[in-house]
């Protein structure tokens, strides 16, 4: 009982980060067709961001805030110099240009702070954990399910309430109509990269907090795993990257869990296994969208 | 009356294939002009380029303002906009959402926005349904509302009937001709003659990109031309 208790806490946490990660992806992916690899270096980037914050003395809640817009600014920084000019490329280079912004950010974090890990000092209040029944759970980890469900939930309102929120919804399927309701392509794109930067702002502090330190590289792995979400969810959904962001991290922390000690080393490896597996039966994910609709 | 759209040698060229070339297209102020033309004549192509769409040379003029080289979203924003072939209503989007979208201004758009729920009951009743939902014909006047939203002075509609059944091409007409009694100016490609030209005031024909014929509709209809090009091929 308490081991499903943990199991159930450990899923939820990780996976909102994942489902935040994803959403970010996915949003970007919709009105770019673009997968920005750059997404983990705008988490790490945050990560940094809440360090300096910490390390110059101004209240936590306030680093905290402006580790989350400094995601958002960088996001859009991002889309006007370096994707922008190659907007209407073809995706290879889009894709291009993303792996080249995370490697310049990567050699930029590496060469003027450090190659190695940053401890962020993380106000005592949030490190100790809560008990319920028998089960051990960290505060930050209740923290991290509590703020990904509020800031899914935010999103959904925008995405079911505002006129730019159904503007991203529909510009996967048709740009050019767009255009003719109204709306300027260079306007929705920066939304679009502010929304996803905020979300990447938003996981980089929740993952910063539970590890308790910030790297170069910190970014690479939860992107990585966002990145499968997208792609089980199905590309261009966005409810889908929610659900695959819960439905990945139960898979990976059932794996970590049960699996026996001796096959340890190949959990990363089942997981992709699974996804494979999840992605020959459904081919556009599991939320994908039925092609046959398009009018 | 004034000439709201006056468009003089429109030319299209998609990387080596000419698809419209030296074409001229008038519609003054209260008018419904039709544009025919058999597939692949150069029509969608001439409204996107109209709309800014597509990238086109020649003059396209909106209310004696140039409007050539204008990006589509200040086009739309001065009073002219399409309802594109093929209806291209977000599907996943629910009815309410394809409608509002288009509404650049809410409050503003409320009263339009009321007498289009009257004037077509589909809009009130599937309002959350997504527009993927619903028939060909149902579709085709929400794509028209959807149009209207941002209150075009110039509608500019390609090809209104398509895979429409008779009686739903009825449906659509009746929409028309009630926009029109408003004051609506409108410019309809179609390929369904004989009901464009019963609606139409005046009518261009087109054929390989370039305007062959023009005059006023019932010039068109009594055109040995259009009888043997259309109306004879048509069946
Ligand atoms: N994006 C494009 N790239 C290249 N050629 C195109 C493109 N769009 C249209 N064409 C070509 O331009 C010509 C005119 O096309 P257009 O769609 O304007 O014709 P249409 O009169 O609207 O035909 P239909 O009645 O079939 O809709 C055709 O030969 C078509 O193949
Ligand atoms: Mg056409």
């Amino acid at each position: 009982m308490d081991a499903i208790l943990t199991y159930i806490v450990n899923v939820v946490s990780l996976g909102g980060t994942y489902a935040l990660l994803a959403l970010g992806l996915a949003v970007v992916f919709s009105v770019l067709g673009l997968i920005n690899f750059a997404h983990g270096e705008l988490m790490t980037l945050a990560g940094y961001a809440l360090l300096a914050g910490i390390l110059l003395g101004v209240p936590f809640w306030a680093a905290v805030l402006a580790a989350v817009l400094v995601g958002g600014v960088a996001a859009v920084i991002m889309e006007t110099t370096a994707f922008r000019p190659v907007r209407n490329a073809n995706p290879a280079t889009l894709l291009m240009t993303s792996f080249a912004v995370a490697m310049l950010l990567q050699v930029i974090f590496q060469n003027f702070i450090s190659a190695r890990g940053q401890a962020v000092p993380v106000p005592s209040l949030f490190t100790g954990s809560i008990a319920i029944g028998n089960a051990q759970v960290s505060i930050i980890q209740a923290i991290s399910i509590v703020v990904s469900l509020l800031s899914l939930i935010a999103l959904k309102v925008f995405f079911d309430r505002s006129r730019s929120g159904w503007a991203i919804r529909a510009a996967a399927d048709d740009f050019e109509t767009l255009r003719l309701m109204g709306f300027r392509a260079s306007r929705l794109i920066a939304i679009a990269f502010l929304i996803s930067g905020l979300l990447a702002g938003i996981a980089g502090v929740l993952w910063v907090m539970q590890r308790g330190s910030v790297d170069p590289l910190m970014g690479l792995k939860p992107v990585l795993a966002a990145f499968v979400v997208v792609v089980i969810g199905g590309l261009g959904s966005i409810s889908g990257a929610v659900l695959g962001g819960y439905l990945l991290a139960a898979i990976e922390i059932a794996l970590q869990t049960w699996l026996p000690e001796g096959l340890a080393p190949y959990r990363d490896s089942l997981t992709f296994v699974l996804v494979i597996a999840v992605l020959s039966l459904f081919p556009n994910g599991l939320f994908g969208k039925r092609v046959a609709e398009k009018v | 009356m004034s000439t709201l759209l006056d468009v003089t040698g429109l030319s299209v060229n998609y990387g080596g294939v000419q698809a419209v070339h030296d074409s001229s297209i008038r519609v003054e102020e209260g008018e419904a002009v039709a544009l025919l033309g058999p597939n692949g004549a150069g029509k969608s192509s001439t409204l996107r380029a109209i709309l800014g769409l597509i990238k086109s040379t020649g003059q396209v003029n909106f209310r004696s303002t140039s409007i050539s080289g204008v990006a589509c979203e200040r086009i739309v924003s001065q009073g002219l906009t399409l309802v594109p072939e093929g209806r291209r209503l977000f599907p996943q989007l629910t009815i309410h959402e394809n409608l509002m979208l288009a509404a650049r201004h809410r409050k503003a758009i409320q009263s339009t926005y009321e007498a289009l729920l009257a004037r077509l009951p589909i809009l009130a009743e599937r309002r959350d349904q997504p527009a993927g939902t619903l028939s060909g014909g149902e579709q085709q006047q929400v794509a028209i509302a959807r149009a209207l939203m941002s209150q075009p002075d110039l509608l500019l509609i390609d090809e209104p009937s398509l895979g429409l059944a008779p009686t739903l091409v009825d449906r659509v007409y009746e929409l028309l001709a009630d926009l029109k009694a408003d004051g609506l100016s409108m410019l309809i490609v179609e390929q369904e003659v004989i009901r464009v030209l019963n609606f139409a005031d005046r009518a261009y024909a087109m054929a390989n990109g370039t305007i062959v014929m023009s005059g006023s509709a019932a010039e068109l209809r009594n055109s040995d031309d259009v009888k043997h090009f259309y109306l004879g091929a048509e069946e």
